[in-house]
């Protein structure tokens, strides 16, 4: 079994330092890597850690953590990643809620409602590779003081 | 990580602002170590009616160099060495996502064969020229580039007229290591990649080794067809219904890859369903999972094949025994049975 521990802590440590925004709404973006280690009841757990080696091929974790730290609830809230080119989209991480995508910046949606012209003109289905956006709407406006998270796995290309 | 690039840290940017480029006949080595990987979320939300949108913080990570290294024989055909010198052609390709050089070191054990020199081939014709196809300096390859791959000759020559009938087998074994360090998977040499990065040994180990079988003897696989009859009355006569017991013995001198046999049923008999064994081993009749089918149809040709070259014309139904690959100095031995109209 895996078991996922809150990522919390670990965020922490960054936020403090890393919170480039002002205004009410703070946003940190993170690339952190799982870390595996064994548990004495023979589960695997993962956490998730800064990356001290990230090669082609590595699964990375974008993490946004996001806080109204002003006093006043914040209304449409939206987190929009445009995806560095050198990073391919794979999924929501687990415990996260699911991004919609887009290929193209514009056109946002699950994965499965997307569609990539090809240069002859014909479309085909959008595959995880193709995505270039990623994004988040919260569907009720942010309380003052409350906070959560969003994550996404990639893959270094 | 490299010298070169160190000292010429402006051309090291420029190829740094690139990013998994495709070159056509290059395998895919990922994004270029040393890349800074840029992260910043936009958020937009709705205080007191008005829309407001600002930034997330930046996070960057930067692409870590992965050590990974190939080296292949480019031919499979059996490598006899006589006095005049003999060469084989080898690719190496820096699997790396970086830069790098590669320590080369190739020896013949255990003797009766000399590796005269081994070399670049400066041109990639697999030919030798002996102004142009120079020994890597210090043991050293220079830099490759990400995905590039150059072509290696090794040049051997028998040391002595061994005699035909007992010739000598040694084997030549060529190592490409990187020079920024090898070893254990997941081994981590601190800022000794390209832009600063760290260096990581890959799943190669940054090491890649082949070992090529020598002889002086002869070329080529060799098969030896004998058969024997067993008639109803436990006779060896070749009447009506007895069983003659074909065995095709196939000897490799060297290591190939594609080894096939095939042998024709002759005409005026029929094969024996179920007959058909390799090395001892009964194989099925369907072209199925295993090595060997019995063709009923379509012409199957005498001879033990490895790649293009094959001996033997004859047409007909037939049995058709895939080796694969075979080792050096190995023998197989396949036995079918057919029975006489």
């Amino acid at each position: 079994m895996i078991t996922r521990p809150m990522i919390a802590a670990v965020l922490a440590a960054t936020a403090a330092v890393a919170s480039a925004a002002a205004g009410p709404l703070q946003v940190t973006s993170s690339i952190l890597v799982e870390s595996r280690t064994a548990a004495a009841d023979g589960t695997t757990r993962i956490a998730l850690v800064k990356p001290s080696k990230v090669t082609p091929g590595d699964k990375v974790i974008f993490v946004l953590s996001y806080r109204n730290t002003g006093a006043q609830p914040l209304a449409n809230v939206v987190l929009d990643n445009p995806l560095p080119r050198q990073i391919a989209y794979r999924s929501a991480n687990p415990g996260s809620p699911a991004p919609d995508v887009s290929v193209d910046g514009k056109t946002f949606g699950s994965l499965a409602t997307l569609r990539v012209r090809s240069l002859d003109g014909s479309t085909r289905a959008a595959g995880p590779n193709d995505v270039t956006s990623v994004r988040w709407r919260l569907a009720s406006p942010l309380a003052a003081g409350s906070q959560g998270q969003f994550a996404f796995q990639a893959v270094l290309k | 990580m490299v010298a070169a690039t160190l000292a010429h840290p402006a051309f090291a940017q420029t190829a740094f602002a690139q990013t998994a480029i495709a070159v056509p006949g290059r395998p895919a080595v990922g994004t270029v170590a040393g890349t800074s990987i840029v992260n910043t979320a936009g958020l937009r939300y709705d205080l007191d009616g008005t829309s407001r949108s600002t930034v997330s913080n930046t996070v960057t990570i930067v692409v870590a160099e992965r050590l990974d290294v190939a080296l292949v024989r480019d031919d499979h055909d059996a490598v006899v060495v006589g006095p005049e010198p003999t060469i084989i052609p080898l690719t190496l390709t820096n699997l790396d996502n970086g830069n790098e050089s590669f320590t080369l070191v190739a020896t013949v054990s255990p003797g009766g064969i000399a590796l005269r020199t081994l070399v670049i081939d400066a041109d990639g014709d697999g030919l030798y020229d002996p102004v142009r196809d120079l020994a890597p300096v210090d043991g050293r390859t220079p830099v490759l580039a990400p995905g590039q791959s150059i072509k290696l000759l090794a040049i051997l020559a028998a040391t002595s007229a061994a005699p035909v009938t007992a010739p000598v087998t040694a084997t030549l074994t060529v190592t490409a290591q990187s020079t920024t360090g090898s070893g254990t998977a997941g081994a981590t040499y601190a800022q000794a990649g390209d832009g600063g990065s760290d260096a990581v040994v890959g799943l190669t180990g940054a090491s890649a080794s082949v070992a090529i079988p020598l002889s002086t003897g002869p070329a080529g696989p060799s098969l030896f067809k004998s058969q024997s009859v067993r008639a109803a009355d436990g006779s060896q006569n070749a009447v009506r219904d007895s069983v003659i017991t074909y065995t095709l013995e196939a000897r490799f001198a060297g290591a190939v890859t594609g080894a096939r046999i095939a042998d024709p049923i002759p005409l005026g008999t029929v094969f024996v369903p179920g007959s058909l064994t390799l090395d001892g081993a009964p194989l099925s009749d369907a072209a199925d999972g295993d090595a060997g089918r019995f063709d009923a149809t379509n012409g199957a040709q005498t001879g033990a094949q490895t790649g293009t070259a094959q001996t033997g014309v004859a047409q007909g139904p037939g049995i058709v025994v895939a080796l694969g690959q075979v080792a050096a100095a190995s023998v197989h031995t396949v036995q079918f049975k057919a029975r006489i109209q």
